[in-house]
């Protein structure tokens, strides 16, 4: 296992884009987040503190930029292999299809998951500073962010955990459609489509329901600090609907790759 | 070294020339069978999520316990406080209005010849205003500027048939002619008298991350003097009685001598839900847009993938016009594809949304003939096809695949989660930024911030301008990149 693990880790980081991917996944996430939390403002509000405004969850938006560089990531992590046909060197070399797919994500997933605590701590630093500026102070109820607070710290590696199982459901749609347009297509539909239907169905029920089943919007409850009494699923259940999604995703990747030949 | 001249090539040789150009891209785009099904997946995916939207929504609009509609059978707001008495026939009223709170920027006090005191009835109302000078209005719908400023100011209105005719004047001997006006079905004895209405200040609120708009009523006074009935047959205005017309809050009138003082609040206007079920309807195009997307990175990137971008280029040197048909191409296929998907969905999504509360007289029934309807629905598979150039121009200047994937649909997509996080300010910004904001040519109705959809917030043209800005400058990005590098 360890020999597929290493030739996967070389097949990875000496493809030029994959460093590039790592440092957007970084960067993107840093830099939404932190955006978002400077454009954010008490000016709305009657008073600050009945803003209620959950900044935890505000300073990690940028999981919504960063989690496309994880998908291009883990996508062409499979497609590229496909598109150069080193993958029949691969399978060559290790019949077996299943320790391939195991060492290719865990290799991807590492990866990924290396590159997501950098971008999350960062996140959180930079809206620790911002935030008191910008009317949220201690004074009024906003206690400086600080990932030794219990929610916080749940935010905060729980969005790590969640950029990790995107990553996964990358590998396992670019396994199954194995063109990397298609595949790239199919992956953020279901990041950001989704969501976007999510938002924007009006009737409550139907909001309720499709918070708590689709992928994104189920696994991002895990970033909520406050209000969970009014979430549609709890913070770590919401990332278990995501981990399910990803296996699934998985394991028709796993039979699909076992069944096919190497295109 | 000798200069060698090239012959100039005659017009019609060119124009011939680009034609066999755009036909080439044709046949190339036609004879890959998963870009055509790429459309094909494009229009399908439109279609359906426009119906899953559709039957995730719902309105109460026309639950709400007193329904005010105008003459049109249109929702309307008709409250204010009316001073008023019975006029038979033809005849004219005249008042000096010395002066008005400015409770509002849109606050009303002046003169009105109304069907009876009945919220939603036909009227005609001429008005000074605090900031939007003098007004004639009628009917909800009509409305005509007068001189600028406010009071004090004389006012008239002159009833004549079914025609009314207001004048201003700033001493009551010098009058002007702001307009005539036809009120519908105004009836032989019409009320007639002064009103003072103000209308609620709408107010943006944002608590545990979400964004509501609230109304606090505002209360308006004005003083009434020299009030006078020009008729055969009307009241003496010194026993006209005042009434709160609508769900005003509790107005009034005091007399002293000859002067009239009046207290009123409430609006008089259209006043349509903010919700759009055109765009409802419509809103399945951001997920097609992805598709669309796709199709068109791969249309720039697969020839240099399989170099057929060599031969290409060696049968038309002239790289800006491959670049010009590519584009004609892949946008007017988008826009053909776009515009099936488009009518379709409004087509379909119509009796859903019928039956989820968007019927009349909230919602009038729309028709695709409408000017706003047209414009939602021809403008969705404009901003498609002006997505796809986009995409084009992108995978031409990357020759990258997923990143000029991923960079497009970010650009589209993104900024509508992200914005309908933040406060409404901060959104307004991002949409005007952002070819995010072209959504906001799916909407029939005027702008607002009360919506979650963050593309309400700007119009229809300023969003569609900023797409077309940014494609505009990939195209030329992609024409130098062309131009500039080795196929």
């Amino acid at each position: 296992m360890s020999r597929i693990l290493r030739a996967e880790w070389t097949k990875l980081r000496t493809v030029p884009s994959t460093a590039w991917l790592v440092a957007a996944v970084v960067a993107l996430t840093v830099a939404l987040g932190t955006a978002a939390v400077a454009s954010l403002d008490t000016e709305y509000c009657p008073t600050p503190t009945t803003c209620a405004e959950d900044t935890a969850r505000i300073s990690l938006t940028g999981v919504w930029l960063g989690q496309a560089a994880v998908a291009v990531l883990a996508v062409l992590a499979v497609t590229n292999e496909y598109a150069s046909a080193l993958i029949r060197s691969t399978l060559a070399a290790t019949p077996s299809r299943l320790l391939v797919l195991t060492g290719k994500v865990a290799v991807v997933t590492a990866t990924v998951l290396a590159a997501a605590v950098p971008g999350v701590a960062g996140s959180v630093l930079a809206a620790r500073v911002i935030l008191p500026s910008n009317g949220f102070t201690a004074a009024d109820g906003y206690a400086p962010l600080s990932l030794a607070d219990g929610p916080t710290l749940r935010a905060a590696a729980g969005t790590v955990l969640y950029l990790g199982l995107v990553a996964v459901i990358g590998v396992g749609i670019a396994t199954i459609v194995r063109g990397t347009a298609a595949a790239l297509t199919a992956a953020l539909t279901v990041l950001y489509a989704v969501p976007l239907l999510v938002r924007f169905v009006s009737d409550p029920a139907w909001q309720e329901q499709l918070q708590r089943w689709s992928p994104s919007s189920a696994g991002l409850a895990i970033q909520a600090t406050t209000g969970l009494d009014r979430l549609p699923i709890q913070p770590w259940a919401g990332l278990g609907v995501l981990a399910g999604y990803a296996a699934v995703t998985l394991v028709c990747a796993a039979a699909l790759f076992r069944a096919r030949d190497a295109g | 070294m000798t200069a060698t001249l090239r012959p100039a090539r005659p017009r019609a040789e060119h124009v011939a020339g680009f034609a066999r150009l755009v036909h080439a891209e044709w046949t190339k785009f036609r004879s890959v069978p998963g870009w055509v099904a790429g459309m094909v997946a494009a229009v399908a995916v439109t279609v359906l999520v426009s119906l899953l939207a559709a039957s995730g929504s719902g309105s109460d609009a026309n639950e709400a316990s007193e329904l005010v509609t105008g003459p049109d059978g249109d929702l309307v707001s008709d409250a204010f406080h009316f001073v008023h008495g019975p006029m038979t026939g033809d005849g004219s009223v005249t008042v000096q209005v010395t002066d008005q709170d400015a409770s509002h920027d849109g606050a009303m006090a002046g003169l009105m010849i109304k069907d009876g005191t009945t919220p939603g009835s036909a009227y005609a109302a001429v008005m000074v205003t605090p900031a939007h000078g003098v007004r004639l209005r009628a009917d909800y719908d009509t409305d005509i500027a007068g001189g600028d400023g406010g009071a004090p100011r004389w006012l008239r209105l002159d009833r004549s048939g079914a025609e009314v005719t207001a004048y201003e004047s700033a001493d009551g001997a010098e009058w002007t002619e702001i307009g005539t006006v036809r009120v519908r079905g105004l009836l032989e004895t019409a009320e007639v008298g002064a009103f003072v209405a103000s209308p609620p200040e709408m107010r943006v609120e944002r608590q545990a991350g979400s964004t509501s708009v609230g109304e606090t009523a505002t209360i308006g006074h004005a003083t009434f003097e020299e009030l006078a009935v020009d008729a055969g047959d009307a009241a003496d205005p010194e026993r006209w009685t005042g009434d709160d017309i609508g769900q005003a809050m509790e107005g009034g009138v005091t007399r002293a001598g000859g002067t009239l003082t009046v207290t009123g609040s409430g609006d008089i206007g259209p006043d349509p839900p903010d919700d759009d079920p055109v765009q409802i309807g419509l809103f399945g195009a951001v997920v097609g847009l992805m598709v669309v997307v796709a199709v068109a990175v791969l249309c720039a990137t697969s020839e240099y993938r399989r170099s057929l971008i060599r031969t290409t280029f060696a049968v038309t040197p002239r790289r800006g016009q491959v670049l010009a048909a590519k584009a004609v191409v892949i946008g007017s296929v988008t826009f053909v594809a776009g515009l099936v998907a488009a009518v379709a969905a409004f087509l379909l999504t119509r009796p859903l949304l019928r039956d989820a509360g968007f019927a009349p007289p909230a919602f009038p029934e729309p028709s695709l003939l409408d000017g706003p309807v047209l414009r939602a629905v021809v403008g969705t598979a404009a901003m498609l096809a002006i997505i796809a150039v986009f995409a084009l121009a992108a995978g031409i200047v990357t020759r990258h695949s997923a990143g000029a994937i991923t960079g497009v649909v970010m650009l589209v997509v993104l900024p509508i989660l992200v914005a309908s996080a933040l406060p409404p300010g901060t959104a307004e910004w991002i949409m005007r930024l952002t070819p995010a904001g072209a959504l906001a040519i799916q909407r029939t109705k005027e702008p607002t911030a009360g919506l979650v959809e963050p593309w309400a917030m700007v119009g229809p043209w300023a969003g569609f301008g900023v797409l077309c800005l940014y494609a505009t400058v990939a195209v030329v990005l992609a024409a130098r990149s062309l131009r500039g590098r080795d196929a």
